[in-house]
């Protein structure tokens, strides 16, 4: 187990970064008043982030993902399960890794 | 309950908020395994992989960190600042997250609130701000969520740079896609109404926009951003969904 000081340097300063990133937004809301538009604003923005998450990989052309989404938003509908529509997508995406590598 | 009452953290929050972290903890731990592997082979020693993914905690960043060192050595001056820019661009998105998490950990005390803004990450966001929706106002549920996939991590940095070449890579197994199906799933889940469209679609639009030059975090904290300022710019046109 060693540790170089330059490199434990390095980790400090990506540290900082990082927790500076995972802080400030919290601390600077300090000083904001909260109104009903800023905080329906706030509320958007989960939606939003997940939107971000999933959007590059519906549109990346690739066919498993794309079956795989349709799968997860079709057992959604008809039994709104988060956990069994995640993992219903995670198997179509291992099976067609799979067939892929046998391929 | 209204969203300003209600500011507690107890054991409770905590044992929900474990129970919910599990699936996704899973996709961590593989992903720790990965980052240690990567750590290994640059060589970094696994006193420092270990403090690296303790510290930083940010698998997308600590890859770029590690890839920036050539032979384990770490990066001129000049690198060292453009590593620095791309982690905050990558982790940008914490800052949107800790902003939509003031009105629940607000009312706390200083070290409950900060220790668990320093165990933020993605899927420990999503699930929390999923869980408030439903009437969750535990705090101890925001920290167990962070906190239950900071473990992993930390164990799978640990394997990873100790044991070498268990698992070929995370996308062979489809764990690449896990965080894509929770959101997708939770997503759907969400929706309420014809108000969702709007945020939807330029969500969509800047995240494939950002996407197309920055991949990752920064394509992410454009929805979110999109998505917020869309429905500032649109708030009181419509009848109040």
């Amino acid at each position: 187990m060693s540790m170089r000081i330059d490199v434990l340097w390095l980790i400090m300063i990506f540290s900082l970064a990082s927790l500076f990133c995972r802080i400030s937004g919290f601390w600077l809301m300090r000083w904001v008043r909260f109104t009903p538009r800023l905080e329906a604003s706030l509320k958007a923005t989960p939606l939003a982030v997940m939107v971000g998450i999933v959007a590059p990989t519906a549109v990346s052309g690739r066919p498993v993902e794309l079956l795989a989404l349709v799968v997860i938003v079709a057992v959604m509908r008809f039994k709104e399960n988060d956990l069994l529509a995640a993992m219903a997508g995670m198997a179509i995406i291992a099976v067609g890794r799979w067939l892929q590598l046998a391929a | 309950m209204s969203s300003l009452e209600g500011h507690s953290f107890t054991v409770g929050g905590v044992r929900r908020g474990i129970v919910a972290a599990q699936p996704l903890a899973l996709g961590v731990f593989i992903y720790g395994i990965a980052f240690g592997l990567v750590a290994k082979e640059a060589q970094l020693s696994i006193a420092e992989a270990l403090t690296m993914s303790g510290l930083v905690y940010s698998s997308s960043a600590q890859l770029v960190i590690v890839n920036s060192m050539s032979n384990g050595t770490i990066p001129a001056s000049g690198a060292l600042l453009a590593v620095t820019a791309t982690l905050l661009l990558l982790n940008g998105r914490y800052i949107l997250y800790g902003a939509a998490l003031r009105p629940w950990l607000g009312g706390l005390p200083a070290y409950q609130a900060y220790s668990t803004l320093a165990v933020l990450g993605d899927g420990n966001w999503i699930l929390s701000m999923k869980a408030y929706e439903k009437g969750e106002r535990d705090a101890g549920f925001v920290f167990a969520t962070g906190f239950g996939m900071f473990i992993p991590w930390i164990g799978g940095t640990w394997i990873g740079s100790t044991a070498g070449s268990l698992i070929t890579s995370p996308a062979s197994l489809g764990l690449d896609f896990m965080l894509v199906a929770f959101s997708a799933a939770m997503g759907v889940g969400m929706l309420k109404g014809r108000g969702d469209l709007k945020v939807i679609a330029v969500a969509s639009v800047a995240s494939i926009a950002v996407h197309q030059f920055s991949p990752g975090g920064s394509a992410i904290l454009a929805a979110g951003l999109a998505g917020g300022i869309v429905t500032w710019l649109s708030y009181g046109r419509e009848a109040s969904s």
